[in-house]
């Protein structure tokens, strides 16, 4: 009868309640579904329907919203005459946000959202009651941003507390949470959030423009889903957004100006627009004194440095001893093994990479036992078997230790790719295919741009003030102006 | 009439951002040159041919010559800079700083080669060297390039209709 769910968006319910019984049953599949159901009360005289979902609201605040719509039928003073039933119906809902609708897709979508909805007979309008209560975790220290001190909050997979924890920390009158609902059958909730008089209303009109062109079933992997769908990323291994977990470190880039995207179900945060440096800071260098910040931050410069080049520069230099100025010529390895050092580095480097992805599956209690055999197989029994040389273990690890230490998860994979690619392009030309390799690798970063942004900024395009502020972590009242990267309408930070 | 202005104060400010980004990548570029030469990707580093060309004595090799040059190479990489400024910087993206640092070489390594005593000809430069300098002289403009042309673009990416490849 009423198959219509995408094409029919406009049919509005109807007076009687019969048929809107029928619109429903047929819509929602109740009596199919064990979860989706309703429940008629009498009130007044007046059939009254409430349709809900089980597991997404609150048992108690639904009985109590019913308790008081029935003890209407025991007023006794009630004038009936004066006002219709669904007016006094709507003025007895205990409940601060209810809302009214009239088209029944609305209701339909608000119901599998967790609200109640109440349909009074003889009414074209039905009053959704926000009696939300989400399967839930409170708010704990995100895995991947830990920090010595400071907050322990952490984004969860709900996003009103996302935004009350946001909010928490900027009250700002002007910060603003654009709602928009996401796939034809998740109907996710995506909140862009942007502090209006600083934020670039162009940015926001992208984001915004980007979001609403989506066009798809389901957001399943949430944030994950939709960046995909805001950047380009085609075969680009670089991470091209920015995620966070914590609270302060989004707030922190509210203020700076950028725009960021919350996505119900997913405790990641996404920030735009994002550079290649983004990548490269972490919330602790700023819980730190901001010498030891500074420190910290050009520890890690290193450690990314080199997990991209140092694999490959020694490769060079076991190739060709030649190019060692004589200070350096030790390195080099004694002996050179049974397999050429190229496929030994590869393997080594191979090996690391199925302990990172085995660790990340396997459980906690078999972890152990892995982390031990790893270490005795490739650590020990590979040089004494004679597979590897014992340098080859030192400086895979050094490497695989610098691409642990690179902050953003997403950033040291694709370093790792990047490193791989130089170790192949050395082994076949050389000191032509490393330098080459160097020189693509830093092009193709100028080159990529994410949402209007050079990825590669401040190094290229050149910005001194901005760089300044990469390699020195800076003392906050030092922080005067907000980067030009996100174009702030104000400039000042005040 | 504040418009105007504020444009003219914009340019201006655009004009030395670009001398002193010039000076920078000199400054960058010429310390990537160093340590190449260092570890002999390259037979040839800026000191070549600002000390050793024109000076002997020991003080032109080693660290001690390399830093004197790398103070000479950021003051002169203001001139390509300029340069680029004044003809270039209506262009967009990366390739025009390819291009320019393609040229560049072209112009120090080809053309001037002979004024440059320590610097050997063209034809019997190895192929390592001339991958590596042609290499630092194309980051070297795109950097210059790319900046320039931001900056003169009021910071923002010129939409094209190809917004990114990786």
């Amino acid at each position: 009868m009423m198959d219509l769910k995408f094409e029919n968006r406009d049919v509005k319910l109807s007076k009687s309640i019969k048929k809107n019984r029928e619109l429903f049953k047929d819509l929602l599949g109740i009596g199919v579904s064990f979860d989706v159901d309703y429940r008629t009360i009498n009130v007044l005289d007046t059939d009254v329907d409430v349709y809900f979902v089980t597991g997404l609201n609150d048992k108690s605040h639904v009985n109590m919203v019913l308790k008081e719509l029935l003890e209407l039928n025991e007023v006794e003073h009630f004038n009936r005459s004066k006002r219709k039933v669904h007016e006094i119906v709507e003025n007895r809902i205990v409940n601060y946000q209810v809302e009214e609708m009239d088209v029944a897709y609305d209701a339909v979508t608000n119901i599998l959202s967790g609200l109640i909805v109440i349909v009074v007979d003889g009414c074209t309008k039905a009053f959704a009651v926000d009696v939300r209560s989400y399967p839930d975790r409170s708010p704990s220290e995100p895995d991947t941003e830990k920090v010595v001190r400071g907050s322990r909050d952490g984004y969860t997979e709900n996003i009103i507390i996302n935004t009350g924890l946001t909010r928490r920390r900027v009250r700002d009158d002007n910060l603003r949470y654009e709602l928009i609902r996401i796939g034809e059958r998740s109907r996710t909730d995506v909140v862009i959030a942007y502090i209006k008089d600083v934020a670039d209303p162009g940015l926001v009109q992208t984001v915004r423009g980007n979001i609403k062109d989506i066009n798809v079933d389901g957001l399943a992997m949430s944030e994950k889903s939709l960046e995909e769908f805001i950047v380009e990323q085609k075969f680009n291994p670089f991470p091209l957004v920015r995620y966070t977990e914590r609270p302060d470190v989004a707030s922190a880039h509210l203020f700076e100006g950028h725009v960021l995207i919350m996505v119900d179900t997913s405790p990641s945060v996404i920030i735009t627009p994002t550079t290649y440096f983004h990548h490269v800071q972490h919330a602790e260098e700023f819980r730190q004194s901001p010498t030891v910040g500074t420190f910290v931050r050009w520890i890690r410069f290193l450690g990314i440095m080199f997990s991209i080049f140092l694999l490959p520069m020694w490769l060079l230099f076991v190739m060709q001893p030649e190019l060692l100025p004589k200070e350096l010529a030790f390195i080099g390895p004694n002996e050179e093994g049974n397999i050429p050092i190229f496929i030994q580095i590869i393997l080594a480097d191979i090996g690391v990479e199925f302990m990172r992805v085995a660790a990340i599956h396997t459980p906690t209690a078999v972890s152990t036992a892995m982390g031990l055999i790893a270490a005795v197989l490739i650590g020990e029994i590979a040089i004494q078997v004679g597979l590897f040389g014992p340098e080859i273990i030192l400086y895979v690890a050094l490497s695989a230790m610098g691409t642990y230490s690179t902050p953003s998860y997403e950033l040291s994979v694709a370093n790792k790719i990047t490193r791989i690619l130089l170790v192949i392009a050395t082994a076949f030309f050389g000191v032509k295919g490393l330098v080459i390799g160097f020189t693509v690798y830093i092009l193709l970063l100028v080159r990529t741009i994410s949402l209007n942004t050079p990825y590669f900024w401040p190094v290229i395009p050149f910005n001194a003030r901005a760089l300044y502020h990469i390699l020195f972590r800076l003392a906050v009242p030092l922080h005067k102006t907000r980067p030009s990267i996100v174009h702030p309408q104000d400039d000042k930070r005040r | 009439m504040a418009e105007k202005e504020r444009q003219e104060e914009s340019q201006t400010s655009v004009f030395l951002k670009s001398l002193f980004c010039g000076a920078v990548g000199g400054f960058i570029w010429g310390s990537v040159s160093s340590i190449a030469y260092f570890f002999s990707f390259s037979n040839v580093s800026h000191a070549s041919f600002t000390l050793r060309s024109f000076f002997s004595g020991s003080w032109t090799e080693g660290l001690s010559g390399e830093l004197i040059s790398l103070v000479i190479v950021t003051i002169l990489g203001i001139i390509p800079a300029l340069v680029y400024y004044l003809f270039f910087k209506k262009f967009n993206g990366i390739t025009p700083g390819i291009l320019y640092g393609i040229g560049l070489w072209v112009v120090i390594f080809i053309v001037f080669n002979p004024m440059f005593y320590y610097v050997p000809p063209f034809n019997e430069m190895d192929y390592d060297t001339i991958v590596t300098t042609v290499c630092q002289f194309i980051l070297y403009g795109v950097f210059v390039g790319y900046t320039i042309s931001y900056e003169h673009h009021e910071r923002r990416i010129v939409p094209k209709n190809s917004q990114k490849e990786a």
